[in-house]
């Protein structure tokens, strides 16, 4: 699999780690309910067989985290944005397929 | 070729006069099982074989029966041998494609004591017990015999070769090209595609496994643009070879289709010489990366399913014209040419014109086309509308019997049956990431389905089996994969060529067939054991391979499979589509595991860092330690030191009571800048460090969010916005990610900037009572490095010999101790400085094994204890983490499991015999408990022989531990037969009150 | 560090053992401050992809988003870290790199074919030319490679640690075209 790198380029899936899922944010500590909630960020995944969006670490390259959308039942990738952006965009994602 | 000898000497009665693309002037000698044979450049071991009328190469797999050549290529499943001897001895070689060099040694396999007088062969009277499913039917029961009995009769009897057991004395490497447009395949079609691109200035790659380029083009004899196919096919290579955007790789296979558009293929640099040249590799894996891939990979002859088709001397009527044409070798002097299709026919013609007696041409059709019927005019041969119901003869074809449509039955003698049953394009790139084929029924062949992203095929992998077609069908992919990848098109005219007709009509088995019927020759399938497959209900094509090992040997049933799935459609009345399809995983064929590792194995097997010091400590004869990537220096024996645990105590105790040098230099440092630096490190680090004042330090441990310890170090303050923090070695890259990851993804509004700078500084630990008069003579007197000027904790920017530097108080081992920090090209002249400086106060250095020891008399955690199992409070940290900010790991570490007060935790632990070992991995039982699972209540996690104490100790994880001080209980060791008692102790072993770090 | 490379016709190694290198990185709100203290100081335009750009007696090497590798000789006692602090005191984060790094050349015919037996990106001239850089990994060590002439010359910063393992790779990789005089 090849992966563009905003920043870097093309570049082969061996200069990157998969880390994650990119729709879940994490909570607020002080919430009453964060217990609840930091388990859900953490532990609970839907596994959607479909379009999905996930955290890449360019390891090898800028060290640039990256919000992946991939379709992970053909590996198809429809686009890779910086995860900063995305997260300075603010915009709690939703889960796909929830 | 330097040895060979010009005299032409050795006789080979199959060999043509003339013809083929040879190189007569040349001799090669080679041996097949210790007799020495003669060929030439050019030759394949199997054509050279059969110029020398050698016909029989080995024994089947299961049945022992003979077996010859089938085929001219890498479908071949039948003629593996082994090459060459010694280290370099290579089992499961295809006899077809493993060029002939001067000297090369080939022996046939699964033949015991000899090939011709097979004392195995017996199996084949006993094959009613050996038939498909035999191996989970026989050997089910009893289970016991399976060791003793059935493993060692079915290795004898079904070995498939040896390995050598030295290791591979050649290298292998891999390698990365990019292209616009890949073709994969250099017959006409993968040449035309090559030269359509190439002429729009794309950047191409043309693959091919075999040495020589062409394809068919060089395999049958035909016209190309107004030559002769081979002579268009040397025009078109020289054009290749010219342009420097091409790039050739003979005797190239392409094995698979990865995502992204990347494509594995070996290329073998030095399997046609007898060693690779000096530096030269072996094998070279590539990785091809293509933003267009042209799939020109051709077609294979499927054989005819008749009885003993498995004989020497049944060959695929396609492989006896590349024997002909290419080899100028007839394999056959009197033939019989059996075939359902109008080009299997043609080979007829070819046979003719070498010399060969066509004895008859067998055609199972029921009205022969009219091209067969003007072949059989023009060439006289006799025409028979039938079937070869059986090959004749016991070690090689004698005869066939031949049933006419109308049932009349005759036996002709001859030394060779061709044989065409038709043509399946070679798709299976296609399917490696799940394109499923399709069947077409004019062709009787499935054909590519779904493409992979950016692939075209064209040719005969496409279906488009005559030359003209092939050749339009390529420079149409040629250049339209070009014209996708960004480059203009430009025209190229499509090469007139010879005529051809593709015309067939199936015929998947001979009915009523004299003798057994192969379907797989290499894991010896019968059509009978599809048929037993089917009764027995195992008609899924997936299980029919499984229950019948079909297309599951070394050649993936290239040359078995589709003849399968139509044997059992027409066994269970449905049709192709309905009964499967079948689809091919990487590889292609067989790829050496070396090449797969390629420069990465022994040492090299992943890289190696080397600490500053290395090179120093190597000099003073270190013993080292491999830590993660590093090599550390592990302790530095003296002479007269009887064994290590001399050595580390020396080393502990000259530390305790003296000075000693150690280099730290692998811990991970961070340097962390930006006015939001301090509220970063804060949300990072379970305690708290905005209060860390500027010019100090402070133990600091990170959580992961689940709640769990991830790492601990130190973190210092150089600024009111700068601080420099340590890692352990183990998890500097682990921790720089893990800081990257909060820094851009969970708090992106925090700045602060993250550099690495652990390979920047040399660090030394200078530990012990004599530290600091040590430093004071290294470091520039400007500095003050007295106790009120630099107390404990303290850091500070200095010079050591007007160098940069760094100080920083801190100590692991409990005593007195710096860490000095130079830049790293200064590393080897700090040490030897320091140990100079040191010599009057006795110092030496120490490695990680003192360094280990003395962190546990400490009671310090480590590796050990930083597990991914343990909590802060586990590890007697609790008292550390905040419970007012928000960092890390802060909420999930609240879980009740987490906090629960019977949670094993950190305790020391010595033994109640002063002179017992300890080890470490032993479980702690209560006293009068028995040893089990139910009663476990932790375990030892680190000992170490402490020569302060003069006795074993150890640190553990136990149930309540901190509340049984004083308790003794069992540390049972069940896998190395330990069973101690052991008294809960403190972890700090010395100096409990800590003075000693402060002076 | 022991360089020992084989004699090769193609192919020439060496390390770059006199240079003097800092990162440095905008503090949040000072990027055009950053971009106009290099104009003003080195007469460079500060790359913003990955890329070399040359400046009076100094060059900058994206190292990575909001991330750069200033690289100087070493001469006169020169050291980058404390120039640069100093040039961009409140506007950019400055570490030391200077000895972090060593920078290997490689130059000559045949150093495409060398680097492809180990970097995985496309070094053809159509794709990686002089002032391009590329932060990717050689053999599994990770590098910050950059092209300095059509000979073609490459130079790649690996850290430290990793100099006797790269040369290895290195010149296992080269060995292939040595020179048989």
């Amino acid at each position: 699999m090849r992966i563009a790198c905003p920043h870097c380029g093309e570049r082969s899936l061996d200069e990157f780690l998969y880390s994650g899922d990119a729709t879940v944010r994490r909570p607020d500590f002080a919430s009453p309910t964060a217990m609840d909630e930091f388990i859900a960020y953490t532990f609970e995944r839907t596994n959607p067989a479909g379009p999905h969006r996930e955290l890449w670490y360019h390891a090898a390259g800028c060290h640039a985290w990256l919000v992946v959308t991939r379709n992970v039942a053909t590996h198809a990738i429809s686009s890779v944005e910086p995860a900063r952006d995305v997260a300075l965009a603010g915009k709690p994602e939703t889960k796909d397929g929830a | 070729m330097a040895t060979a000898d010009r005299r032409g000497n050795g006789r080979q009665p199959n060999r043509l006069e003339t013809g083929g693309l040879i190189d007569r002037s040349l001799t090669l000698h080679f041996t097949f099982d210790g007799k020495t044979y003669v060929g030439h450049p050019g030759d394949t071991l199997a054509s050279a074989l059969l110029a020398n009328g050698v016909r029989l190469t080995g024994r089947s797999f299961k049945y022992h029966r003979p077996r010859g050549i089938l085929s001219a290529g890498s479908e071949e499943p039948n003629a593996l041998v082994e090459l060459r001897a010694g280290a370099r001895r290579e089992p499961n070689t295809k006899a077809t494609v493993a060029e002939l060099f001067d000297g090369l040694a080939a022996a046939s396999q699964n033949r015991w004591p000899s090939l011709a007088f097979d004392l195995m062969s017996v199996n084949s009277l006993l094959s009613p017990i050996f038939v498909a499913g035999f191996y989970y039917k026989t050997f089910m029961w009893p289970a016991a015999l399976w060791e003793k009995l059935y493993e060692p009769l079915i290795r004898r009897a079904a070995g498939l070769g040896r390995a050598s057991d030295d290791s591979d004395p050649d290298t292998y490497e891999k390698a990365t090209a990019f292209a616009d447009v890949l073709v994969i395949g250099a017959g006409p079609t993968g040449l035309a595609a090559a030269q359509a691109a190439a002429r729009t200035s794309a950047r191409v790659i043309l693959v091919d496994e075999n040495a020589a380029l062409g394809g068919r083009a060089i395999d049958d004899v035909a016209e190309i643009g107004g030559n002769p196919s081979h002579e268009w096919v040397k025009i078109v290579e020289a054009e290749l070879d010219r342009n420097p955007e091409v790039r050739v790789l003979r005797r190239t296979t392409a094995f698979g289709c990865y995502d992204g558009s990347t494509y594995g293929a070996v290329e073998r640099v030095s399997d046609h010489l007898a060693r690779p040249g000096p530096g030269v590799p072996r094998q070279r894996l590539w990785r091809l990366v293509a933003k267009q891939v042209v799939l020109a990979t051709g077609a294979t002859e499927r054989p005819l399913v008749f009885g003993n088709n498995d004989r020497p001397g049944v060959m695929l009527a396609g492989a006896v014209r590349t024997y002909i044409n290419r080899f100028g070798v007839v394999p056959g002097r009197r033939v019989v040419v059996f075939t359902n299709n109008d080009y299997g026919a043609t080979t007829v013609t070819d046979l003719t014109n070498a010399g060969a007696e066509v004895v008859a041409l067998v055609d199972s059709r029921p009205q022969p086309t009219a091209e067969v019927q003007r072949l059989a005019d023009t060439t006289g041969v006799r025409l028979i509308s039938g079937v070869v119901t059986g090959a004749l003869g016991r070690q090689t074809v004698s005869g066939a019997r031949i049933r006419a449509h109308g049932g009349d039955t005759v036996e002709l003698t001859c030394d060779l049956i061709a044989v065409s049953g038709g043509w399946n394009p070679n798709i299976q790139l296609t399917t490696h990431l799940g394109g499923r084929p399709v069947w077409d029924d004019r062709l009787c062949a499935f054909l590519p389905g779904a493409l992979p992203p950016r692939m075209s095929v064209a040719g005969a992998a496409a279906g488009d089996l005559i030359l003209d077609k092939s050749l339009a069908g390529g420079i149409a992919a040629g250049s339209a994969a070009a014209t996708e990848s960004g480059h203009k098109a430009v025209a190229v005219p499509v090469p007139a060529s010879t005529a051809e007709s593709d015309a067939i009509t199936p015929l998947w088995r001979v009915a009523e067939p004299d003798g057994k019927a192969f379907v797989d020759q290499q894991n010896d399938v019968t059509a009978k054991d599809i048929e037993l497959a089917e009764r027995e209900g195992f008609r899924a094509v997936e299980h029919l391979k499984r229950y019948t090992t079909l297309g599951m040997a070394t050649d993936q049933g290239r040359t078995a499979n589709v003849n399968a799935l139509a044997i059992m459609a027409e066994i269970t009345g449905r049709s192709i589509p309905e009964t499967g399809c079948t689809v091919a995983r990487p590889p292609y064929t067989p790829v050496a595991l070396g090449a797969l590792a390629g420069h990465h194995r022994a040492k090299s097997f992943k890289p190696t860092r080397l600490p500053p010091s290395y090179r120093w400590a190597k000099e003073q004869g270190a013993v080292f330690v491999e830590t993660g990537l590093w090599l550390r220096p592990s302790y530095f024996p003296r002479p007269g030191e009887r064994d290590w645990l001399e050595t580390v105590s020396r080393e502990v105790t000259t530390v305790r009571n003296a000075v000693g040098i150690c280099d730290v230099s692998t811990l991970g440092k961070v340097d962390i800048q930006g006015p939001d630096a301090a509220t970063f490190l804060d949300r990072i680090y379970m305690n708290g460090l905005k209060t860390l004042a500027v010019g100090k330090a402070r133990y600091g441990g990170m959580l992961r969010e689940d709640g769990i310890l991830m790492d601990d170090g130190t973190v210092a303050r150089f600024g009111e916005s700068h601080y420099f923090i340590t890692t352990t070695t183990a998890n500097a890259v682990k921790v720089v990610q893990h800081m990257e990851y909060c820094a851009q993804w969970l708090w992106p509004e925090l700045d602060v900037q993250i550099v690495s700078a652990t390979e920047q500084w040399a660090q030394y630990a200078v530990a012990g009572p004599k530290s600091r008069a040590l430093l004071q003579k290294v470091v520039d007197p400007t500095f003050d490095i007295s106790d009120a000027g630099f107390p404990y904790l303290g850091i500070g920017e200095i010079t050591v010999g007007g160098i940069k530097a760094r100080l920083f108080r801190l100590s692991f081992s409990g005593e007195r101790a710096y860490e000095i920090g130079v830049p790293a090209r200064y590393g080897d002249a700090l040490i030897r400085r320091l140990m100079e400086a040191g010599a009057e106060f006795g110092v030496c250095a120490y490695g990680t094994e003192a360094l280990g020891v003395m962190r546990i008399e400490k009671g310090h955690i480590s590796g050990p204890e930083l597990n991914g199992t343990t909590t802060p409070r586990d590890v007697g940290l609790g008292g550390m983490v905040s419970t007012k900010k928000d960092f890390v790991g802060h909420v999930l570490g609240k879980r009740p499991g987490l906090v629960d007060p019977d949670r094993p935790a950190l305790i020391g632990f010595r033994p109640v015999d002063r002179s017992a070992r300890l080890r470490s991995g032993a479980h702690f039982i209560a006293r009068n408990a028995t040893p089990t699972a139910e009663n476990d209540e932790g375990y030892m996690t680190s000992v170490a022989y402490s020569p302060s104490n003069g006795h074993w100790i150890g640190l553990g994880l136990l149930k309540r531990g901190p509340e049984r001080i004083g308790e003794i209980v069992r540390a049972v060791d069940p896998v190395r037969g330990a069973d101690t008692l052991v008294e809960v102790v403190s972890p700090v072993f010395v100096d409990p009150e800590g003075g000693r770090v402060r002076g | 560090m022991d360089w020992h490379p084989p004699a090769t016709l193609d192919l020439a190694v060496s390390a770059r053992e006199t240079l003097t290198m800092a990162s440095f990185a905008a503090i949040r709100g000072k990027e055009e401050a950053l971009r106009e203290a290099i104009r003003a100081g080195y007469g460079a335009e500060l790359p913003y992809h990955a890329a070399r750009v040359a400046g009076v007696g100094i060059t900058f090497v994206w190292a990575g988003p909001n991330q750069w590798l200033a690289v100087a000789e070493r001469e006169n006692g020169r050291d980058l870290e404390a120039e640069l602090k100093e040039q961009l005191a409140g506007i950019a984060s400055v570490v030391d790199q200077s000895d972090g790094r060593v920078v290997v050349r490689i130059s000559g015919p045949r150093a495409r074919d060398v680097l492809a037996k180990g970097v995985p990106i496309d070094l053809h001239p159509r794709a990686f030319k002089p002032g391009d850089v590329a932060i990717t990994h050689a053999s599994h060590i990770g590098i910050i490679l950059w092209q300095t002439d059509d000979a073609p010359t490459y130079e790649a910063a690996l850290f430290r640690s990793y100099a006797d393992s790269f040369a290895h790779w290195l010149f296992e990789s080269a060995a292939e075209y040595a020179s048989t005089r």
